[in-house]
């Protein structure tokens, strides 16, 4: 059985640990995941741009990495969003068509992957903090991840869950959004981290290293201390504690 | 027959250019769609409501008690009456409570039989469309109260229909500060598919001009989300349910 | 077109303009929060949300697929009533058609109930033109034509103005001062408009939906105001979008139950009004004369094409304004168009086929799909958004700047070892500006991000400089897989053999 990491490119070059984490939390159920080292980035910048020839490019690395592949899991439900897109992305070249649909097939958000196909909800971890949870957009709105992070979280020992109010806005990240508009950007992450400020939690968990990324930059620009983290960090952090 | 005026005329012409476009619009139309003009009736597996809903039906009790608790909601009133003669005494107590000057009604048997003209010596009670000569539309304008027979009534959405006729004005509904509506329990449905259904087995020839349902007083939210009611409709409405 | 949208030029500069207006944000926030839970509350409380969406969404596909059958039996069916149907293709023809008949009318006023395609066509100031006092009786709309602005939100037009300046303009219309009190300024309108109804010689209306079979058109609204203006004067005029159509009253009863309750979390408007032409000889109210004007003005476009046919099932709830944090926080002017919000986002360009003139409304969008989510007729907005992005690149209008930028992006994405290089070099470069672990200079490309937030640094080894020493580690003492796991996961593969490798692979519903 071949369980790949898709590790998405924000992940590899700036948050590693979420990887590690969870390379080192399937490892306790048995399973060694493989890293192809030919992925690069699933093209979601370009593709959202409507830059398809250049997302396409891109898209071709994570279809070459993943050809051999079981289940192909990833940190991000956005990324793994946009694995749904790729039949889309290729609905005029029939031969890499039918290798999308086969990859959109097998391709799970790490947390859906935990929950529906492992069916572990009780990792073992105990986490005695205030915690809220954002749960991002493509993550909960294209893939339906909406219980399996509660799930998990629920099952954490002393983990206090404080729901965050709005929680289903967007953070507003956007992808290339945040830069090119920039104000309306920032006035959504700041309502976001005002949220999150408001639950009085000590840490801020997610599904989506850019989200989270987004949220944290507006916290730390405003010294605000709240830890944020991805769940797989959570967990693991939280298996080694209990 | 006369000579045709000139704005008959022009009315004939128009139609010759609409009917003109109508098919080039048509014709544009399934050209877009990429298949030929459709002239059959196609088949629509989708029409109407889905089908568990099509089977939800209350009792007579949970009628009564849903389209009261949904009109109360908006703001309308309602009372519950055994016969027509207690709804006779209702009104005449309104009007007194409210010193109505003028009321306007529908031209209906059952509102002659009900008398008003004698229960409410101190108001002028008119009925719709008996003299050609006067400006209908202005005597229920300057209508303290208006009086209609509800056709059917909606108990899930708490609405009340009423249609359009020589004896029934639209503007008796509409123009009166105070609308007071008789409902028979017997009109009174479940759900708005069963009255709407009905207007497609009565079909294009048999509508009326004007089919209103109505649920509760006029409205607005347009001032900071602020609810007003009475904006131009009538303010105050009361649905007397009898039987 | 007047207004304050017409401040900026494009969609940053006019969302700049509001972003720095305190009020707006405030006014906007509020009331699409209310609206927003107004829905969740309705859509909650009738249950089954999601089947009612997906028979919505089914009842409008057909129609549409079908729209020349539909619109021609209801076309034929209104003419049998007696309605005089007239054909636009451009929002020209409508406003000349209109004129005319205004002209036949010797019309001196005009009522209007709200109706979006009438503010699509800039109707109000063609009727002044020539002479003919046009106006507009929704209060919402009432208060906005006073101010000479145009509509911000699709169901609430002054969504965007509080109590105080309502009753400043009022105050100016009325002569004399008004309290800053919503019974009593509507009180003030209620009053002023029933003069105004009761004198018009023509009553124009919008339509919500027109019904094939009986040629008869449904109008939903609050006030009693369209229903004035359909049964004082003695011609009513209708502009209708030649998609509102849809088969039977059985199928209004579907449409009866999405709009209100996704507009404003209504049961039912306070009025729904079926009209089946002009009022009967006997009849004693009701107008004369009845006109119905079908619009085009760009709608066909969307028909035949796969990726934007879809958005003639629009219902014009708003649904999507209120849901979208992008609209919350720029209000509706910063559009710059009738239509605004996501649908207002994807509409505009649609109905304009000059790709050239596009202004950058789609690029507002995060994509977060909240639009989707909030559609009572399950329109796939967000991906409408990221089509016309793609458009307008392909069409050679992106902006050159970005279009470099992406080539670099295909050329290191295109190749792993590229990205590797790329990431050392960062690693590199970002010494001159890292301080205790992120970045907070303002200058060059970082400036927008970093007015509002940090950048954090890139650490010392990637996960793929990382992943050997990790993967070696791990593999020592790997545990065995616990049997039922590994069948559950033996099966998965195999049924998605049996499909023939498509699907989803978690339980998406995108």
């Amino acid at each position: 059985m071949k369980v790949s990491l898709f590790i998405t490119c924000l992940s590899d070059a700036i948050y590693p640990r979420v990887g590690e984490a969870m390379v080192r939390l399937l490892a306790k159920y048995g399973i060694s995941m493989q890293f192809p080292t030919v992925q690069t980035c699933c093209g979601q910048p370009a593709f959202n741009s409507g830059y398809w020839k250049e997302a396409r490019e891109s898209a071709k690395t994570i279809l070459d990495a993943f050809e051999d592949s079981d289940f192909v899991i990833s940190p991000s439900g956005s990324c793994t969003g946009m694995i749904h897109h790729y039949p889309k992305l290729f609905e005029n070249e029939p031969v890499m068509l039918k290798r999308a649909k086969a990859l959109e097939s097998k391709s799970y958000e790490f947390t859906q992957f935990l929950v529906q196909v492992l069916g572990v909800t009780d990792v073992g971890a105990a986490f005695p903090h205030k915690v809220t949870y954002h749960p991002s957009c493509h993550g909960s709105r294209i893939l339906g991840v909406k219980d399996e992070p509660l799930a998990l979280m629920k099952q954490v020992k002393g983990l206090e869950l404080v729901p965050l109010p709005f929680a289903e806005d967007c953070c507003g990240f956007g992808g290339t959004f945040a830069v090119k508009m920039a104000d309306i950007s920032g006035a959504m992450v700041t309502e976001k981290a005002d949220h999150v400020l408001e639950t009085e939690a000590e840490v801020l968990v997610g599904l989506d290293m850019a989200c989270l990324m987004n949220i944290a930059g507006n916290l730390r620009y405003r010294n605000e201390p709240v830890r944020v983290m991805h769940l797989a960090e959570l967990l693991y952090e939280g298996v080694k504690e209990a | 027959m006369a000579e045709p005026t000139a704005h008959e005329q022009w009315l004939a012409k128009l139609e010759t250019e609409s009917k003109t476009r109508q098919e080039q619009f048509m014709n544009g139309i399934s050209q877009r769609l990429g298949h030929p003009r459709m002239t059959e009736k196609p088949q629509h597996p989708f029409r109407g409501a889905p089908d568990f809903w099509k089977a939800f039906e209350w009792s007579e009790d949970e009628r009564i008690r849903a389209f009261t608790d949904n009109f109360v909601s908006v703001g309308g009133h309602v009372a519950r009456l055994d016969t027509m003669d207690d709804a006779k005494q209702f009104i005449a107590d309104k009007a007194q409570e409210m010193s109505a000057k003028f009321v306007i009604r529908q031209n209906q048997p059952e509102l002659d039989a009900l008398g008003l003209e004698n229960a409410l010596p101190d108001a002028k009670v008119s009925v719709w469309n008996t003299d050609p000569e006067q400006y209908w539309r202005a005597r229920a304008a300057e209508a303290d109260f208006g009086v209609v027979i509800a056709d059917h009534a909606v108990a899930y959405t708490g609405s009340v229909t009423v249609l359009s006729g020589p004896n029934k004005g639209r503007s008796v509904s509409l123009l009166p500060t105070v609308l007071i509506i008789i409902i028979p329990v017997e009109r009174l449905k479940t759900k708005l598919g069963e009255v709407l259904t009905s207007f497609d087995e009565a079909g294009r020839e048999k509508l009326p001009a004007g089919i209103h349902f109505i649920t509760g007083p006029s409205r607005s939210s347009d001032i900071e989300n602020d609810l007003t009611i009475g904006v131009h409709g009538p303010g105050i409405v009361y649905a007397l349910l009898v039987g | 077109m007047s207004g304050s949208h017409q401040a900026g030029a494009t969609v940053k500069a006019r969302a700049e303009l509001a972003l720095n207006d305190e009020f707006l944000r405030k006014a906007v926030k509020f009331t699409t929060e209310r609206l927003r839970n107004g829905k969740k509350k309705a859509s909650e409380e009738h249950g089954n949300w999601d089947e009612w969406r997906e028979r919505g969404k089914q009842i409008r596909l057909h129609t549409i697929a079908h729209l020349d059958y539909y619109l021609n039996l209801f076309v034929d069916n209104a003419r049998a009533n007696g309605v005089h149907v007239h054909f636009a293709n451009t929002a020209e023809e409508a406003v000349k058609l209109t004129l005319d008949i205004a002209e036949h009318a010797n019309a001196k006023s005009v009522v209007k109930s709200k109706s979006m395609v009438t503010e699509e066509l800039h109707l109000n100031h063609a009727l002044e033109s020539i002479g003919v006092e046009a106006i507009e009786t929704d209060l919402g709309e009432y208060i906005i034509q006073l101010a000479g602005e145009m509509p911000s939100h699709i169901v609430i037009p002054a969504i965007h103005k509080n109590r105080y300046q309502i009753a400043e303009l009022l105050s100016k219309e009325a002569g004399y001062t008004l309290p800053p009190d919503t019974t009593a300024l509507a009180g003030f309108v209620r009053k002023k408009l029933r003069e105004k109804f009761l004198e018009a010689d023509i009553g124009m209306t919008g339509c919500n939906f027109a019904i094939a079979e009986t040629g008869s058109m449904v109008l939903f609204e609050n006030e009693g105001n369209a229903r004035m203006v359909s049964t004082v004067p003695k011609t009513q005029i209708t502009l209708m979008g030649m998609e509102r159509i849809i088969p039977s009253w059985e199928d209004l009863e579907v449409m009866a139950t999405l709009l209100p309750r996704s507009a404003t979390g209504q049961k039912l408007t306070m009025y729904m009004s079926g009209i089946t032409g002009p009022r009967r000889a006997e009849d004693a109210d009701g107008p004369d004369e009845m006109h119905i004007i079908i619009v085009d003005n760009g709608r066909s476009l969307q028909l035949g094409d796969p990726e934007f046919q879809e958005l003639l099932n629009c219902i014009r709830c708003g649904a999507c304004l209120n849901a979208c944090p992008v609209y919350r926080h720029i209000g509706g002017h910063a559009y710059g168009s009738t239509y605004s919000g996501p649908i207002g986002a994807v509409l505009t360009p649609s109905l304009n086929k000059n790709i050239a003139e596009w202004d950058d409304v789609a690029n507002a969008s995060s994509l977060c799909g909240a639009c989707y989510e909030a559609c009572p007729v399950k329109i796939p907005l967000h991906d409408m958004l990221v089509y016309l992005r793609r458009r307008k690149v392909e069409s050679g209008n992106g902006s050159k700047l970005e279009s470099i930028g992406m080539q670099g992006f295909a050329t290191v994405m295109g190749n792993s070892s590229r990205l590797g290089g790329v990431l050392r070099l960062g690693k590199l470069g970002q010494k001159l500006v890292v301080r205790s672990g992120v970045i907070r200079t303002k200058l060059g490309p970082l400036k927008g991000w970093n007015t509002y937030r940090v950048t954090p640094s890139l650490p010392k080894e990637s996960f793929r400089d990382r992943f050997d020493t990790l993967d070696q580690e791990l593999k020592q003492g790997l545990k065995q897989m616990d049997p039922a796991m590994q069948s559950r996961m033996e099966q998965l593969v195999q049924q998605r053999k049996n499909n023939g490798d498509s699907g989803k692979g978690g339980h998406g519903h995108g």
